[in-house]
């Protein structure tokens, strides 16, 4: 069996020969930070988002040094909107390419599978839009979050209906991943809390076609406001559906993400069903935080559409970074992470600082959709206009 | 005062109450019979299949997608709209059907179980990666102005005209695939090898041949599934996965080999699904599958109307 040996001996060389490939390429002339997104998959809208917010960072950063003096290149991992991916791309970052700093994920629950990778590898992560309360609840110093968290949503969005009406009823509709089950939870804490009753709490699968029954159980029992955390394609169909089944609530809010998506009110995704709806948002073109605009006229140039708050939340999350590394004058994880600890900078996406917890303070407006736009209309210093009833379906156009 | 709320626990069921909770109920049964065609149709396919050729076709699911696919590319690409870009899914599909065969599964048409399930299972994964590759992992819906347009009838009950149209064609295919299989020659010859393969060769009947076009036929039906599906959901690599189990689940249900049978119990999956849905939530809708996969084998393995050996 000597051959047999010999085949053996050849596929194992061939295997440790790819394995230990990794990135033999020339370090000294680029700065590298691995990223891991959602290319492709249902959040491919959103990874792409990221992509063009990174983007737009790296030209800004370059432009002024880049990073201890070297150009900036970012190492790309798709994790195809899947938990076991994105851990799959903190071992391919950190072990073969040997990057110093994470970015990333997308989705709260690629995120979350991320933390326990990224503390065991002892890397900094930080996180640009993941909102589930749940992937900061280790408490570990490796991981920082740039955007607000799903108690910040539920909190700002009851204050807005206080504020507007007071209505106390409100039915839950959320996507069964850690995103949606998160939000809903925050949701129902705090209308709780704030004397508001849920009548009705719909976890449903986000790949269905077919939400119409869960729809006329809602409509069941009239709630005054919905609240859904939904990803942008059951956004989409889930308004359609609530047209056909008749279900008009006062109030259609959201936990954003679908909702707060940029093709959201256009002909890729609700078009004319999206308008009225509100939605809770991190940041919208029209802010005024010093780099906004220069920030939506750069990713508009770049991709020909207006981003909307995740792009700018990757743009914010690799700015952090880069100033981080800049002052640590380091480029190892620990340094730099000691150095994102002591983070306090102003960016286009606000004043970012971050707490024991590594969470940053992030303000959440409250939009909502008119004339196929989205408008700040709470809280009032920072209110664009007053906020418009939402007709009942049967009697819209 | 709401009816509802005399005591705690009681209902009071006043003819209001009645009617309120009459009509929800009806219009998840019709939108269940809407859902329910469709399962209908993929169910005859891998009913046939697994009739004519004892393959239990674990690609089935994957072959829907690739039809969903054909049908997105007509439109995006030209503008065919999918209640007729469905026909070429179906031709396509015919046609890769009877390649399928002649190429991988004659091979092992005489092997065990085990063979061809690795060899379906094979295919499955080969199909829907390959779309990966050529279309991405990500989600691609269909736009078109049917799509926003809701009949109405009374006050209570609403449904899509984009479900309703698939509805229909779905209706017109799956008679015709029945009666074609009832009264044609290649219908008599499919009962046949169904019956009995070797008597069939030996009355002259070209087993191989006529199993290569069944096989391309049921795979025609679930082309056309898939187009009509397009309109209603969206199209990525892995949304097959769940469909090759409910045709399991309908097979099984409706008796092994028996396509009126599996037509039948398309339908009342549907409409189970949809009340389930309605009664206990969204998520109930999926455990409600298997669950009648289970109760139906150790209950009755024959299923409604099988009479076809197991």
């Amino acid at each position: 069996m000597r051959t047999r040996w010999l085949i053996d001996a050849i596929v194992v060389a061939l295997f440790v020969a790819a394995a230990c490939k990794g990135n033999a390429a020339d370090d000294a002339h680029v700065f590298r930070i691995g990223v891991i997104t959602s290319l492709t998959g249902p959040a491919a809208a959103f990874g792409q988002a990221h992509k063009n917010g990174y983007a737009v960072a790296v030209a800004e950063l370059n432009a002024r040094g880049g990073i201890l003096g070297k150009p900036i290149e970012l190492v790309y991992y798709d994790d195809q909107s899947k938990p076991d991916q994105a851990v799959q791309g903190v071992a391919k970052l950190v072990d073969q390419n040997h990057v110093p700093i994470l970015l990333g994920a997308f989705t709260s629950e690629t995120t979350r599978a991320m933390v326990p990778a990224v503390m065991q590898k002892q890397v900094p992560l930080i996180m640009p839009t993941a909102t589930a309360d749940n992937v900061m609840e280790s408490g570990s110093p490796w991981i920082f979050r740039i955007c607000a968290g799903s108690g910040d949503y539920a909190r700002a969005t009851v204050d807005f209906l206080a504020h507007n009406g007071a209505p106390k009823t409100i039915a839950l509709i959320y996507e069964n991943t850690n995103f949606g089950q998160a939000n809903a939870a925050s949701m129902k804490t705090v209308a709780t809390a704030a004397g508001m009753t849920v009548v009705d709490d719909e976890a449903y699968q986000a790949s269905s076609p077919d939400y119409k029954a869960l729809l006329q159980r809602v409509k069941a029992k009239e709630p005054e406001v919905v609240y859904f955390a939904s990803y942008l394609l059951d956004a989409t169909t889930l308004l359609r559906q609530s047209e056909q089944v008749g279900l008009s609530p006062s109030y259609i809010t959201s936990a954003g993400t679908g909702f707060s998506a940029a093709e959201f009110p256009t002909a890729k995704g609700a078009g004319k069903y999206a308008e009225y709806t509100f939605s809770v948002s991190q940041w919208l073109p029209t802010a005024k935080w010093p780099g906004s605009k220069e920030f939506d006229d750069a990713y508009t140039k770049l991709t020909g559409s207006h981003p909307a708050y995740h792009a700018i939340e990757a743009y914010a999350a690799l700015v952090v970074a880069a100033d981080a590394i800049n002052r640590a004058k380091a480029d190892q994880p620990g340094p730099i992470a000691d150095a994102i600890r002591t983070t306090r900078l102003t960016t286009a996406f606000g004043p970012v600082q971050f707490d024991a917890k590594g969470q940053n303070a992030h303000p959440v407006l409250i939009t909502q959709i008119q004339g196929g736009q989205y408008k700040v209309v709470w809280p009032a210093d920072a209110a664009e206009v007053k906020p418009v009833p939402t007709p009942a379906w049967a009697d819209r156009h | 005062m709401h009816p509802g709320d005399a005591w705690p626990g009681v209902v009071v069921n006043t003819p209001h109450v009645m009617e309120a909770k009459l009509w929800p109920a009806l219009q998840a049964v019709l939108d269940g019979l809407l859902t329910g065609s469709l399962y209908a149709l993929i169910g005859m396919g891998m009913a046939l299949i697994f009739g004519v050729m004892r393959i239990v076709n674990f690609a089935h699911g994957a072959f829907l997608v690739l039809g969903m696919y054909v049908t997105y590319l007509l439109f995006d690409r030209l503008g065919v709209n999918p209640y007729l870009g469905f026909l070429a899914a179906a031709a396509v599909l015919f046609v890769v059907g009877v390649v399928a065969y002649q190429l991988l599964l004659r091979r092992i048409a005489e092997r065990s179980d085990f063979m061809q399930i690795l060899l379906t299972l094979g295919v499955s994964l080969i199909v829907s990666d390959s779309a990966q590759l050529v279309f991405g992992a990500d989600h691609r819906q269909i736009n078109f102005a049917l799509r926003d347009v809701n009949l109405r009838f009374g006050p209570h009950i609403a449904l899509n005209a984009p479900e309703v149209v698939s509805f229909a064609i779905t209706a017109v295919v799956a008679t015709g695939m029945f009666l074609f299989v009832m009264k044609s020659r290649f219908g008599r010859a499919l009962r046949a090898i169904a019956q009995n393969r070797y008597a069939a060769s030996l009355m002259g009947i070209d087993v191989l041949r006529t199993q290569a076009l069944a096989f391309g036929l049921g795979l025609a039906a679930v082309g056309v599934a898939g187009g009509l599906l397009l309109p209603a959901l969206y199209v990525y690599p892995d949304v097959g996965g769940p469909y090759t189990l409910k045709a399991f689940v309908i097979v099984v249900l409706g008796g092994m080999g028996s396509i009126e049978g599996a037509a039948i119990a398309g339908v009342v999956l549907g409409v189970v699904e949809s009340l389930t849905s309605l009664y206990l939530g969204n998520e109930w809708a999926l455990v409600i599958d298997f669950a009648i996969f289970l109760v139906v084998l150790s209950l009755r393995p024959s299923g409604l109307f099988g009479s076809q050996r197991v």
